[in-house]
């Protein structure tokens, strides 16, 4: 169990000496807390109390990470069941799944490893291949390491054909699949000599427990969990209990992340497993069709639902159209504070008249804090009107600031100089009959 | 030996709410839906059974929309410029309930004869939304209200600011109301208390906590609905409201499902990314909890339609 | 059966009546003419009416609002009491019986703390010397002679001036004939410190004469000053006011912006300074003294007021990574600083922790004796910057949010500082919507402060006025109710009442100040109890302080949902604890050490790291609460409305 601050404060020295760079030994504690500090910056506390603060601060799901020369993927770490209680850390890594008997191998893993997409300024791309060893694993581990540095998962229960493919991958990170109770002796042997992380496979929960301890036994730490599950619901279940039985009741066995085929029940479903299995605690998630269609979607996906939900919530600065504007119409000016933006566009949409919202970037602050930081003044505004290009949509070039920072307007004059300033009132309430009286 | 599963054992229940009356309950459905009364987070059946399954609305327009993805428009042809034809193709596409939506352009007479007519071409229970802008949502959802007292209809959109009048006519003819807040769990709570303090009772009342689009803030949606779903579970009255999102209206608004053209190569396919585009936004909600999907298109329809049916029967 | 009534109010006035049984007493009261008011309208709920029953049986309906020692001793309200035989009635007057009230809390008169001791703790000092008068056969100059007069007579040994008294000193000596009165300064901790020689009178001044000296704290919306009798310790006049920054800007962030424009901190220094003096000018008057007789001031304030007194620029104050130019000033003089004091006299700042967490709260730490409990303790200040501070004797923890001042009644459209004609409290009748209210000073309004806006929003909220949003209920069915220029608005007193001729009125836009005020306010310590895993509710008590009137009534605090829902008990109202913690250190060395200890000790939670505090804001932009379990006895109230 997470401590709190005044809880780790009890762990402390006490002497406020500030020799870890904090005020106080309780700001250090809150930090600590926090998970935004480490225990060695504190030179003086007791190993009693070291003990005890290092227990409380495990991870509950390993970390594995998959590593090749150009790339690494991680899963695990993670400390939650819903993204909103603290954020969910480590993205699900998506696998474009190819067979080793394809004659066009090279060609299709060249395609899927140069996608690249672009979203909201990040290049996505796919993370790594599963290379099925229906055919030879060895040929087809060197035909893509010819063309491709990302990360492999090597799909084969065959001892020796792995132990030829993973020489290839010295230096390298790889997963293998899957150790089940009848083969994990042998696959195990062949993780560990490679340092290969090994996924393990069983009916249920029960199964997988009762086999991670042996894995572990043999001397593989890293392993990743096959849950299985018949279709949506059922893998739901599972997922949700591994995750729960790791966070909650500290469960060891079940403490690793978890690998998900999003084509088991057919290619048509594949963009709804997946969606899932973003959303609700896969590590690792294999998908058949390379189509970008469906991999720019779960990018996006995956990078919404890991957005850390702590950061304060924004709207994508820009100009907005509220209720069909026209030329003449007025121009408002607002920061990208969600609250804020919703506050303005509601009152201004429900009074039915036409306007365009600047949105200005305020770091999502609203409008007086954003100006008590420095991040809503009179150059970031001219940055916006400018940068949004309003002057070619507007015939009237006039704008409309909020009433909190009228100080600004002399400064905007000077930014703008072509514009016409207006101070609007300070509350979004008033706007509408501003809108009305004042700008006609 | 067995691994012993935690189970979270909740105090709190999701509202059960019934939307549509048949002739034997003052109405003219020919079925009523029950949704809500959920005692666990979302398809965890071996904590709880899940006593009604989530729904999909199918969202059609008084008049023809002419803002509207012509991939949309390709799909529902000739219908789209006849609110009865609409409502019933969209019966015939997989609809549960049926969404109309009123426009800006129709007068308080439109409004009265738009819904008589879906009521008419369709048995299936019905929303219907004003256009969006306070006075004129007042002045058509009255009408509309009295004309089609006693079918159970669930009017919308009821916000912070213009919340009167919707819940009061609503409560004068037997329907119920939607419910609508920015992303936000303390606005959704406290709109569902404004509303219950005018007498409405809990089972008349759909909250709409409102959700982004897939890429367009969806993360926030998805996690105002979890922790409004968990805050009703841990027993707090005034979020145990069902819950209603528009997944099709958001993601029909994005570029990504909206054009095909002069776009970048790496989005693929236009109609095929539209459609996971709408599919996703919508499974994601679904997952966090959501009691109804508002979509537009007929495929996107079927296959949340068949994701849901895997997530409820296990 | 007829019984009889006997009422005897505090000017002795009685009067007898017959009634039946079970009339209720202020009935009879009525009858009997004596005017016993019901602010609340007899519905129980403000316990205005509360009389004392000397003799014969009462039925009490209702004590709420009493405590127990008060029943005991025969207190019953008399609008929820009936006779059931033969009573002696003792009507108090209003201001005895509002200090009875549990609900209510008022500022307990200042008084000296009792381990003051002026030789021991005062470092200034009045010393009265005889010198030996120069003889041709002594030819020892005066500033030797009167260091030898020190050092034999007053055991000072390192004494030292100004050029100013040495040009004034040969003049002073004889014109006392040798025989003078010095003030002078010392450095208790360090007795080899060399002593500052302040003023020098010529003959022997009164001894228990006042020796002046004033605590003033820097409110970024109010400014107060106690003009102080150091040798008895005595505060003899008290005097707040607006700060005259306010027209540069209502927060600190707008004056800190003002002040780094050109020539905007020369005149954001002179503003301060002229409240400063004028209040300085107003206290002297009241106690016949001048401004130059005040040997030194102890200033308390928020970093940035402390900057812009002294004209330090505050621009990195406001910006990341919120650095104070200075957080402990050094002893400076008046002449340097500019406060109208004696030129010599000295001018201490007390020292702050940081930006945000300024001189003001480290004083109402010591004067609220936060520091020194022994349980969890919060402590409240509703100002400007709603700082809160949570701990005991081992730890404290403090945060700042921006509440902005519309409890001091700046920023809301009739409102105003809590003086004469204030309405300070306001109660609204269940069926009429009709306002009752009280103005200090008893004449006609003129506006309302920070406790009337308190009463009135817990008001209008419980009688259904506006809605759990804020939002005017037009449809309430009053002509109180009514559209005004800013959204709907409640008229609480009409224009033919009120001294400008006006009607005083709340709106929807003074509503959604107070809203965010409240809601800033009870973020910030919810927040900061959360940061550091303590519930709320296992805190032993709250102290409350600010400047916003007189008293505060803590059960309409909590409707509004400014104050967690507690047991009434266990607030405590201290007033301006800011003004209060400069007084303290300025008679007591020993107690400006501990401030100074307090600084070090405190830590600083900063509230925009992370999303919780806009969590806890929106929930809290609610009446009471979005989350109404929180506010059980609230939850009774509208119950019962």
């Amino acid at each position: 169990m997470a401590l709190s601050g005044i809880q780790i404060y009890k762990l402390l020295p006490q002497t406020n000496c500030k020799e870890c760079g904090f005020p106080t030994c309780l700001a250090f504690s809150m930090k600590l807390a926090a998970k935004q500090v480490e225990l060695s910056a504190c030179p003086y506390v007791s190993e009693a109390s070291k003990k005890q603060l290092a227990e409380s601060s495990a991870p509950p799901v390993r970390l594995i990470t998959l590593k090749a020369n150009g790339a690494e993927i991680k899963a695990g770490n993670e400390v939650c069941m819903f993204r909103h209680e603290k954020t969910f850390y480590n993205k699900p890594g998506l696998f474009i799944r190819v067979k080793a008997s394809d004659p066009d191998l090279a060609a299709k893993v060249t395609k899927a490893d140069a996608y690249k997409v672009n979203y909201v300024g990040m290049d996505f791309t796919v993370d790594g291949f599963a290379v099925e060893a229906d055919g030879d694993l060895t040929a087809a581990v060197k035909a893509i390491r010819a063309v491709s540095k990302r990360p492999l998962i090597l799909i084969s229960t065959d001892a020796a054909a792995l132990d030829s493919a993973l020489g290839l991958l010295a230096g390298e990170q790889t997963l293998i699949y899957a150790a089940d109770s009848s083969n994990y002796e042998a696959l195990a042997d062949t993780a560990k000599k490679h340092k290969a992380a090994l996924v393990v496979k069983g009916d249920s929960l029960d199964a997988l427990a009762d086999l991670t301890p042996k894995v572990q036994a043999k001397g593989v730490e890293d392993m990743v969990l096959d849950l299985g599950g018949k279709n949506l619901g059922e893998w739901l279940t599972r997922s949700t209990q591994a995750r729960r039985l790791a966070l909650k009741s500290n469960f060891k066995p079940l403490g690793y992340p978890t690998i998900f085929f999003a084509a088991q029940n057919g290619v048509e479903k594949e963009a709804v497993y997946a969606a899932q299995a973003i959303s609700k605690y896969a590590g690792f998630v294999i998908l058949d069709t390379f189509a970008p269609e469906m991999i720019y979607p779960l990018l996006v996906l995956r990078e919404n639902i890991y957005t850390d939900p702590q950061k304060p919530i924004q709207v994508t600065p820009g100009i907005y159209e509220i209720n069909s504007p026209k030329p003449e119409s007025p121009v408002l000016i607002t920061t990208n504070f969600s609250i804020t933006y919703f506050s303005v566009a509601n009152e201004v949409e429900g009074s039915g008249l036409p306007a365009w919202l600047v949105v200005t970037d305020a770091e999502g602050m609203s409008v007086l804090t954003a100006w008590a930081a420095g991040k809503f003044d009179a150059e970031r505004i001219a940055k916006a009107v400018k940068g949004f290009d309003v002057a070619s949509k507007v015939s009237k070039k006039r704008i409309v600031l909020p009433g909190h920072v009228a100080v600004l307007s002399g400064e905007l004059e000077e930014e703008l100089s072509d514009w016409e300033i207006r101070v609007g009132p300070r509350e979004a309430v008033d706007l509408p009959a501003f809108m009305k009286q004042a700008l006609n | 030996m067995p691994i012993e599963i935690p189970k979270d054992k909740w105090p709190g229940k999701i509202q059960s709410v019934t939307i549509g009356a048949a002739a034997a309950e003052g109405g003219t459905r020919t079925k009523s839906i029950t949704i809500g009364g959920q005692t666990c987070m979302p398809y965890l059946h071996y904590e709880a059974p899940m006593p009604n399954r989530p729904v999909i609305a199918i969202e059609i327009k008084s008049r023809k929309p002419d803002d509207w993805s012509s991939l949309l428009a390709e799909v529902w042809g000739d219908a789209m410029n006849d609110p009865a034809q609409w409502a019933k193709k969209a019966e015939e596409a997989g609809a549960d309930l049926l969404v109309l939506a009123l426009t800006l352009a129709d007068s308080p007479e439109d409004a009265v004869k738009a819904v008589k007519a879906v009521l008419g071409a369709s048995g299936l229970p019905l929303v219907v939304w004003g256009p969006g802008q306070a006075e004129k949502d007042n002045e058509l959802l009255v009408p509309v209200a009295e004309a089609a007292k006693g079918e159970k209809l669930v009017l919308g959109i009821c916000e912070d600011k213009n919340y009167r009048t919707i819940v009061a006519t609503a409560m004068a003819n037997g329907h119920l109301v939607q419910a609508r807040t920015p992303m936000d769990v303390n606005l959704s709570k406290q709109l569902n208390i404004l509303i219950s303090d005018m007498g409405m009772p809990h089972d008349r009342i759909i909250m709409d906590p409102t959700t982004g689009a897939l890429g367009y803030g969806i993360e926030y949606g998805y996690s105002v609905m979890e922790r409004l779903r968990l805050a009703a579970l841990q027993g707090d009255t005034m979020t145990q409201q069902p819950m209603m999102v528009t997944p099709g209206f958001e993601a029909w608004k994005t570029k990504e499902s909206k054009v095909g053209e002069g776009v970048p190569e790496s989005w693929g396919d236009w109609k095929a990314r539209a459609i996971n585009w709408e599919t996703l936004t919508a499974i994601a909600l679904v997952e966090s909890g959501a009691d109804i999907v508002v979509l537009r298109h007929p495929e996107s329809v079927k296959r949340v339609s068949e994701a849901i049916g895997e997530l409820i029967s296990v | 059966m007829e019984h009889t009534v006997i009422f005897t109010t505090e000017d002795n006035k009685t009067a007898t009546v017959t009634v039946p049984t079970n009339t209720m007493l202020a009935d009879a009261a009525h009858i009997a003419g004596i005017d016993i008011g019901q602010p609340c309208g007899g519905q129980g709920r403000c316990g205005r009416c509360a009389v004392q029953v000397t003799d014969g049986n009462v039925r009490r309906r209702s004590t709420l609002r009493l405590s127990p020692a008060d029943v005991e001793q025969g207190y019953a309200l008399a609008c929820q009491t009936v006779v059931e035989g033969d009573v002696s009635i003792y009507v108090p007057p209003q201001e005895k019986i509002e200090r009875r009230l549990t609900t209510d809390r008022v500022v307990a008169e200042v008084t000296v703390p009792a381990d003051y001791d002026y030789d021991l703790a005062q470092s200034i000092r009045r010393v009265h010397l005889q010198l030996t008068p120069p003889t041709m056969e002594d030819q020892i100059d005066d500033w030797s002679r009167l260091q030898t007069a020190f050092r034999l007579q007053a055991n000072m040994q390192n004494v030292n001036c100004s050029l100013h008294l040495l040009q004034t000193m040969g003049e002073t000596l004889r014109a006392g004939e040798w025989q003078v009165t010095a003030v002078i300064e010392r450095d208790i901790d360090n007795p080899d410190k060399p002593i500052r020689l302040i003023e020098l009178y010529p003959g022997y001044v009164d001894e228990y004469s006042p020796l002046w000296g004033c605590a003033i704290d820097i409110g970024t919306t109010t400014v107060s000053l106690w003009l102080v009798d150091l040798i008895s310790g005595q505060v003899k006049a008290q005097v707040a006011e607006y700060n005259g920054q306010i027209a540069r800007g209502e927060d600190v962030i707008s004056r800190i912006i003002f002040a780094g424009k050109n020539g905007g901190g020369q005149e954001m220094r002179q503003r301060v300074l002229d409240t400063i003096n004028d209040l300085l000018e107003t206290a002297c008057k009241r106690v016949k003294a001048k401004p130059e007789d005040v040997m030194k001031a102890t200033v308390a304030g928020n970093s940035t007021m402390i900057h812009l007194l002294l004209g330090i620029p505050a621009g990195s104050i406001r910006l990341s990574p919120f650095i104070t130019a200075v957080n402990h000033p050094p002893l400076m003089t008046a002449k340097d600083v500019g406060i109208n004091i004696h030129h010599e006299g000295t001018v201490d700042c007390l020292p702050g922790v940081a930006s945000y967490v300024g001189a003001d709260i480290t004083a109402g730490v010591l004067s609220s004796g936060l520091e020194r409990a022994e349980n969890v303790t919060l402590f409240i200040d509703i100002g400007t910057n709603g700082e809160t501070v949570l701990g005991n004797r081992d730890w404290l923890v403090t945060c700042a949010c921006s509440a902005g001042p519309a409890f001091e009644g700046a920023g809301v459209m009739n409102g105003m500082r809590a003086t004469q004609g204030a309405i300070e409290e306001v109660w609204i009748s269940n069926d009429t919507l009709e306002p009752t209210y009280r103005v200090i000073g008893g004449g006609k309004p003129k506006g309302i402060c920070g406790s009337g806006l308190i009463s009135l929003l817990s008001e209008a909220f419980l009688t259904g006025v506006i809605d759990k949003a804020g939002n005017v209920n037009l449809t309430a069915g009053s002509s109180r109710v009514r559209e005004g220029t800013h959204g709907g608005e409640y008229v609480v007193a009409w224009g033919a009442e009120t001294e400008s001729g006006e009607d005083i009125v709340m709106s929807r836009v003074d509503i959604d100040n107070l809203l965010r005020a409240k809601a800033a306010i009870y973020a910030g310590f919810t927040v900061l109890a959360d940061t550091v895993g303590i519930p709320l509710e296992t805190t032993d008590k709250v102290l409350v302080g600010g400047s916003f009137g007189k008293y505060i009534n803590v059960e309409k605090a909590v409707q509004i949902g400014l104050l967690p829902d507690m047991d009434w008990p266990r607030f405590e109202f201290l007033g301006n604890t800011s003004v209060k913690g400069a007084y303290y250190a300025l008679l007591d060395w020993r107690k400006r050490e501990r401030i100074t200890e307090i600084a070090k000790r405190m830590t600083y939670v900063e509230l925009s790291a992370d999303n919780s505090f806009y969590e806890a804001f929106t929930s809290a932009l609610f009446l009471p609460h979005t989350d109404l379990s929180k506010f059980p006895s609230v939850e009774a109230a509208l119950h019962k409305a």
